[in-house]
């Protein structure tokens, strides 16, 4: 077996092989560039399907973003018209108004929910994993159902108002008034996203040796001492982590509003990607509707580079 | 129930101090407060189930009866035959079940070779091709969907299973899911095999993958989930009705029939039931997939 043992011989060829003889270090590029020329192969479909179903729409995003078309006439480039008149446009400033609000309420109250239930389930109790179970079945259903079955309970005799009705609460016309409908739809996403971020957490919790615990035992604190001096400071890259994601994901809302409201009543629940939606494919202003896309990437961007950069953070020192 | 919950608290307590009963009458109460709060939050998430199976068996004519009727009498099962039969569900069933399997096959299969080239092998641009899949995370559909929608048209691909499917073929995450785990596989191990002749592929077919098990079964149910949801992007492309998914077949009836409430929660039923019963088998897997969405390292 004259060939065979050679790769485990001398230190593993990288990019860079080292050089003791002619004759090895040829037959050890060819191996490894025979080896790499595989590894490239087998991520070319990745890199196919990205880079024509999610790049090159991005880079059509701002291209169009530049244009009047109405998917009938050919697009016509217009220059920064479709921004200077969006930033005039009551309609526009309102909706990502909402898309504000809707981000800022349905991401803070997320936040110390998720923690602290996870925080409860970190410890041993009675059925904990039916419990578990049960506080996560939201995660499980459908976001169109959820709009259905919300819709039914937020009726102004649903099971909601009855259940108000029972704290002494006067019934709430949630989806048919403008002052209250944004809430409504925001509630559902605390419902919804809290679930999950909860496992989030929990994974970090888990991940906190119990030994810093002992050692505060020890020490006599208290569970809240533990909880502001390990916990808190520990989960701090988790922390970060569920709220950019959360914003991300707060952002793209779109089945829940469309179903249950429209973006009604009075524009009052028309977030960004809805109005998106609507300008494309009910007005086909495709122009116009681009360049909300732009204006929503732009948000999204900001809070997903905190993300990548995190994700990317332990490569660095690899 | 709180006595069950007893023995466990206290034993955490390694040494009981001298006065321990304090201590431990302490710890019962937190315990305690810790139960009754995660019972009530359970009612919370579980109500709307039990509001829509509940108001599904529910005569029409209970509905929004005064007192409120929790245990619907009589029971009305006609919502469910009703409903079936006023749109073809059972298409929508079918196609949102093909798409979401297609679609969940491919992403373990790009996804788990697209992770092993991230971490087993060595070429020019690696890393920058990691990042550039990391950076279609954010890359959401509504931000894209436009000029998707003119591609996928130019491509003719509109009212199609294709048009459907070949977007969603691979997804960032899901590179991102495999290649953290195939980073755990020893080199040596493929090492060893291509000094026994295995070819590459066969190295990844017969050793990698099958080590990467609970990898690809957190991605499958992760994936399967989303592509079960999907809702905006068959809504833009797809009119013809024996290619709608379910999502649109729902939002379809509750349009036409917004007042059927109970042939719409029966609907509503069917359509979280396979999304119920994947949760119960795989209950493990389900929630490693999200819990893996929080990977940092």
């Amino acid at each position: 077996m004259p060939v065979a043992p050679l790769p485990t011989q001398a230190p593993r060829p990288a990019t860079a092989p080292a050089a003791p003889s002619a004759g090895r270090r040829r037959l050890r590029l060819s191996l490894s560039a025979k080896q790499a020329a595989f590894g490239i192969a087998i991520l070319l479909p990745t890199l196919a399907v990205l880079a024509i179903f999610r790049f090159l729409p991005m880079i059509e995003a701002f291209y169009l973003s530049l244009t009047a078309y109405d998917l009938v006439h050919p697009p016509k480039f217009v220059g920064l018209a479709n921004f200077v008149s969006l930033a005039q446009d009551p309609l526009f400033l309102k909706s990502a108004r909402v898309s504000l609000t809707y981000v800022l309420f349905s991401v803070v109250p997320v936040l110390p929910l998720s923690l602290g239930l996870a925080v409860l389930f970190n410890r041993s109790l009675f059925i904990k994993n039916v419990l578990r179970s049960a506080v996560f079945m939201p995660v499980v259903m459908p976001a169109v159902v959820m709009a259905v079955v919300w819709t039914f309970m937020y009726q102004q005799d649903g099971v909601i108002n009855t259940l108000l009705g029972w704290l002494g609460i006067d019934p709430i016309p949630w989806l048919r008034s403008s002052s209250s409908a944004l809430w409504a739809v925001i509630l559902i996403g605390i419902w919804r996203a809290t679930p999950y971020y909860m496992v989030i957490f929990l994974a970090g919790l888990q991940a906190i040796p119990a030994d810093y615990y002992d050692a505060a035992e020890i020490d006599g604190a208290g569970d809240w001492a533990k909880f502001w001096h390990i916990t808190l400071p520990l989960l701090k890259p988790t922390t970060l982590l569920v709220i950019v994601m959360n914003v991300i994901v707060a952002m793209k809302v779109f089945a829940v509003p469309l179903i249950m409201t429209g973006g009604g009543p009075a524009d009052s629940t028309r977030v960004l990607p809805l109005f998106i939606y609507q300008t494309a494919f009910e007005f086909f202003d495709m122009g116009r509707a681009a360049a909300m896309s732009v204006f929503l990437f732009v948000g999204v961007m900001l809070f997903s580079f905190i993300q990548v950069r995190m994700f990317t953070r332990g490569d660095e020192q690899r | 129930m709180s006595p069950g919950a007893a023995p466990t608290a206290s034993r955490r307590v390694p040494a009981p101090p001298p006065r321990g009963w304090a201590r431990r009458a302490k710890r019962h109460r937190t315990v305690i407060a810790a139960f009754c709060t995660l019972v009530g939050v359970a009612c919370i998430t579980l109500l709307p189930f039990y509001w829509m199976f509940s108001s599904s068996l529910r005569t029409m004519e209970n509905m929004f009866s005064i007192p409120i009727q929790w245990i619907p009498d009589p029971l009305n099962w006609q919502s469910y035959v009703l409903a079936w039969q006023a749109q073809d569900f059972t298409r929508y069933f079918l196609n949102s079940g093909f798409v979401a399997v297609a679609i969940t096959l491919s992403n373990l299969l790009l996804c788990s070779l697209a992770g092993y080239s991230l971490t087993k092998f060595h070429f020019r641009g690696r890393g920058l091709m990691f990042i550039l899949i990391l950076s279609t995370m954010m890359l959401p559909l509504e931000v894209t969907m436009v000029p998707l929608f003119l591609i996928i048209k130019q491509l003719d691909w509109a009212n199609s299973y294709q048009g459907l499917i070949v977007p969603f073929l691979v997804d960032g995450f899901g590179v991102f899911l495999m290649r953290q785990y195939m980073l755990s596989i020893p080199k040596d191990l493929i090492d060893s095999a291509r000094i026994d002749g295995a070819s590459e592929l066969r190295i990844f077919w017969m050793i990698v993958l099958p080590l990467c098990k609970p990898a690809l079964v957190a991605l499958a149910v992760f994936t399967f989930r989303e592509a079960w949801d999907m809702y905006i992007w068959p809504l833009i492309i797809i009119t013809k009705d024996s290619l709608r998914t379910l999502p649109l077949g729902i939002s379809l009836f509750m349009s036409s029939y917004g007042t059927s409430w109970d042939q719409l929660m029966a609907i509503a039923v069917l359509g979280t039931l396979p999304m119920i019963l994947l949760f119960f088998f795989l209950q493990r897997a389900f929630i490693q997939g999200i819990a893996a969405t929080g990977l940092k390292e």
